[in-house]
């Protein structure tokens, strides 16, 4: 058994880890649940054959979309709704928007409707040789090419004219109501955001800044003289964060070291080369050490509250914090404030992911989990490490428990839990 | 009020100090009343609990959920505490208040304008809460995995555990990675059917394709409406916050004399030397320095090996030899300086070129030209360099506790320690 503080502390580690695994779990099951439904819409058969075609005017276009311009009296009439649809929410939407604004941007649109219009036959007939199925139902959805005069309604069209060859009757009428009060929204969002979003990143660097910029200075130089605590550098977040950072160069500097390494020189240009990349390195390395030193004997000399790596600090923050608080709460701190997505970029719209194919996108998702996967991971490591070294190292008597306890330390520190090794006691043959 | 004069845009100021606290309470998630600053600024009691509920809510890590908000005031007052303490909160009077939450209010409002005037905090407030239409994929978000602020109430009668019931956490945990896995290549299967059937339907042509929320918006009237609702809420909190950009300058003034209106903190003696009890274990600190010790060791080997190579081939060569290649070396210490200097770059500036923050999918043919963003290939190339670094790290670690437990395995005679298969 492992003793008690070291248990629950390994524990409620273990837990978060798991904890933030359910979580990210529930939202992609909340996500396939919505993309699920969706699809049903347009693939309603649980079998892999296409359903019959209930109306052939539509399929026979299908073959030249070029030709796609002989809508059915049908689609006209459904059009015709939507575009009155349309007219109405502009109208509504006169009264909330900034008229600049929109004069702007709907023309903008109706111009660049014409253009996906157009852009959009293109890759309509290639993606019908590629869809693996080679059903007709995929790119049904797709058919609908909107007209390029109308406002939007193209989006109306695509989505309609999936189900709408699926169940003919029931579904004309559900998707008729459906995008007359949709058609607000979209066009409330892509003109109010490109509006403030884009007025906010503006103001960031306006003139009129810097006096704020200095009477904030000022504040906060005085917040800090009438503190009555003597100025004590560098936060316990920040000395965090540069112990990161120091930590993740050295990672770097022994990956491009062994990279180095293993390059066998063919000329004296390259072994030249080789030879002043490793010096630099080799400074570069002193430089990162002298200034993890640095950073370390504002704790050394103090009493620091065991070694968790979540905990904060600072001397004068344990000491206050012990009289005040009492033991140091056991729950996780906000340590660095993350250098990244902190900065202007969020405040515009987000910048765009390209990718070809669903292989592809499935890559990229995969990586990404495991990279997270990896962070994760060496947290847990070095976790594990703080806590259990310790106490293998420390205990001395070589009875069976503690060779046990060596080696499931062995195996989940090596090898994550996975593997075990063997110990065999070495009796000489008699 | 003190008034500084300032140039004509601050006149009017009796009245432009009002509506500068409107503006940031409106902006401000979970903002107090405009009366709740005034009546911090005399430290009435009750304003505290609105100042303590607004300081979590603002500090707590992005993926807080809303069962660690509805705590109760005491375990938040707490948490704030300790909280603003680590980000290096210079006053001493904020650790002296009581933690049921009643009292301190003024000490709250100097501590909200001090989080304020350091780095920017409304920005990254709103663009979390911020209305995502697109699909979107955080290619290259760091701490994508931050464990939740407060984790659930444990039981306080957990006993002592065997190792093996770590091992089974630990199993558990990589099912579970397996699972999410799976379930992430099936939604994003999902999501390319959906980008394609959608293809000519947005009137963004940049984007060409509807993401899901999209899509569910104009299948959903009664959810376009709820959309609508966010969006114009979303759209009142930046015109707060616009507001409130252009008017701040006078909320600092203000503050100066909040500040002022604080009786003197009595200047702290020296801190005693340690408290006793808890001595150091291994800290956090040892791996660190472990770790750049090492390696600085093995670069000093590898470099003096080279070094003594290189002198070798020199003293054979002579010296017009070394003269004729004096510019050739010269320029290839430019380059190795160039390359170091860039390498520093990646640890130091914590990013590198990449963008941060989510991206949005969107679904584009191959070969064709497309707009701006960013291209998958790259993107994929750049994770696999991340990943490889990461085993690289894990590997290195793994491979020290190894070193350690070989070393204990070796003071303990008698044994024979057989490694698992395949090692």
């Amino acid at each position: 058994m492992l003793p008690l503080g070291c248990s629950r502390r390994l524990v409620a580690e273990l837990r978060d880890a798991l904890d933030t695994c359910a979580e990210r779990q529930r939202q992609l099951e909340q996500s396939l649940r919505v993309s699920r439904r969706l699809l049903r819409t347009w693939e309603p058969a649980e079998t892999p054959t296409p359903t019959p075609e209930p109306t052939p005017g539509p399929e026979t276009n299908e073959e030249a979309p070029s030709s796609a311009g002989t809508p059915s009296p049908q689609d006209l009439k459904e059009l015709e709704l939507l575009t009155q649809a349309l007219e109405k929410a502009v109208r509504v939407r006169k009264g909330i928007s900034k008229a600049g604004e929109r004069d702007k941007a709907s023309s903008q649109k109706s111009g660049s409707i014409a253009t996906s219009a157009t852009t959009a036959a293109a890759p309509h007939r290639a993606s019908q040789t590629k869809l693996p199925r080679g059903t007709r139902q995929a790119t049904r959805p797709a058919k609908g090419l909107p007209k390029p005069k109308l406002l939007s309604a193209g989006d109306q069209t695509c989505i309609g004219r999936g189900p709408l060859a699926a169940k003919p009757g029931p579904g004309l009428r559900d998707q008729q109501i459906a995008p007359s009060a949709a058609p607000q929204a979209p066009e409330a969002f892509t003109l109010k955001e490109k509006g403030l979003w884009a007025q906010l990143s503006s103001t960031q660097t306006s003139d009129s800044m810097d006096a704020t910029t200095s009477s904030k200075t000022q504040f906060l130089q005085k917040m800090q003289v009438t503190s009555g605590w003597p100025s004590s550098g560098l936060s316990a977040a920040e000395v965090e964060a540069e112990v990161g950072r120091l930590q993740k160069a050295c990672l770097l500097l022994r990956l491009r070291m062994e990279e180095e390494l293993a390059r066998d020189p063919t000329d004296w240009m390259q072994e030249y080369r080789s030879l002043l990349t490793l010096e630099g390195l080799q400074a570069i390395v002193g430089q990162c050490l002298h200034r993890l030193r640095e950073l370390q004997p504002e704790e050394s000399d103090k009493e620091v509250p065991g070694c968790h790596p979540t905990r904060p600090r600072s001397p004068v923050l344990t000491e206050v914090v012990e009289q005040q608080l009492g033991p140091w709460p056991e729950e996780r701190l906000p340590m660095a404030s993350l250098p990244c997505g902190g900065g202007a970029e969020p405040t515009w719209s987000p910048q765009l992911l390209l990718y070809s194919s669903t292989r592809e996108l499935q890559t990229l998702a995969a990586l990404r989990l495991r990279v997270d996967m990896l962070d994760q991971q060496i947290h847990l490591e070095k976790v594990l490490m703080a806590e259990l070294l310790p106490l293998v190292s420390m205990q001395e008597p070589l009875g069976p428990p503690q060779l046990a306890l060596c080696r499931a330390v062995h195996s989940l520190l090596c090898e994550g839990g996975q593997h075990f090794l063997t110990i065999l006691r070495d009796e000489p043959a008699d | 009020m003190g008034r500084r004069r300032r140039p004509a845009e601050l006149a009017g100021a009796a009245g432009a100090l009002p509506e500068a606290i409107a503006a940031l309470s409106r902006a401000l998630p979970a903002g107090p009343s405009p009366e709740t600053f005034r009546r911090a600024k005399f430290d009435r009691p009750e304003a505290a609990p609105a100042l303590w509920r607004l300081l979590f809510r603002v500090l707590s890590p992005p993926r807080a959920d809303g069962a660690s908000a509805s705590r109760a005031l005491e375990a938040q007052a707490r948490w704030v505490k300790a909280a603003l303490l680590t980000q290096g909160y210079p006053r001493l009077r904020l650790a002296r208040l009581p933690d049921d939450g009643s009292q301190g209010s003024r000490e709250l409002l100097l501590a909200l304008s001090w989080l304020l005037a350091r780095k920017p905090l409304l920005e990254p407030l709103l663009a979390r809460t911020r209305v995502r239409l697109g699909d979107e994929l955080p290619a290259f978000e760091c701490g994508a995995l931050a464990s939740p602020s407060l984790p659930a109430p444990r039981l306080e009668a957990d006993g002592p555990v065997d190792a093996c019931h770590l091992q089974w956490l630990m199993g558990k945990l990589r099912f579970r990675w397996r699972n999410l896995m799976a379930s992430q290549q099936e939604q994003c299967a999902l999501l390319g059917k959906i980008h394609m059937y959608t293809r000519g339907c947005h009137s963004d042509c940049r984007l060409g394709h509807l993401s899901v929320a999209e899509t569910e918006l104009l299948r959903d009237p009664e959810g376009g409406r709820q959309l609508l609702r966010r969006l114009e809420s979303e759209n009142a909190r930046l015109g707060a916050a616009l507001e409130w950009w252009r008017r701040e300058l006078v909320f600092w003034q203000w503050m100066d004399t909040v500040l002022g209106a604080c009786p003197p903190e009595a200047p702290q003696p020296a801190c005693p030397p340690g408290l006793g009890g808890r001595g150091r274990t291994a800290g956090a600190w040892d791996p660190a320095v472990w770790e750049l010790q090492a390696l600085q060791e093995e670069l000093q080997a590898a470099v003096g090996a080279r070094r003594a190579a290189w002198a070798a081939r020199v003293r054979g060569q002579g010296p017009e030899w070394s003269a004729a290649r004096q510019a050739a070396q010269e320029a290839t210490r430019e380059a190795v300086g160039r390359e170091l200097a860039a390498l520093r770059q990646a640890w130091e500036r914590g990013g590198g070129p990449q963008p941060h923050g989510p991206l949005r999918l969107v679904r584009t043919e191959a070969g064709a030209p497309g707009g701006p963003g960013l291209r998958a290939v790259e993107a994929i190339g750049a994770l696999k360099s991340r990943e490889a670094c990461l085993e690289a790290a894990l590997h290195q670690l793994q491979a020290q506790c190894r070193q350690q437990l070989a070393r204990l395995a070796g003071a303990l005679p008698g044994l024979l320690w057989i490694p698992p298969p395949g090692r």
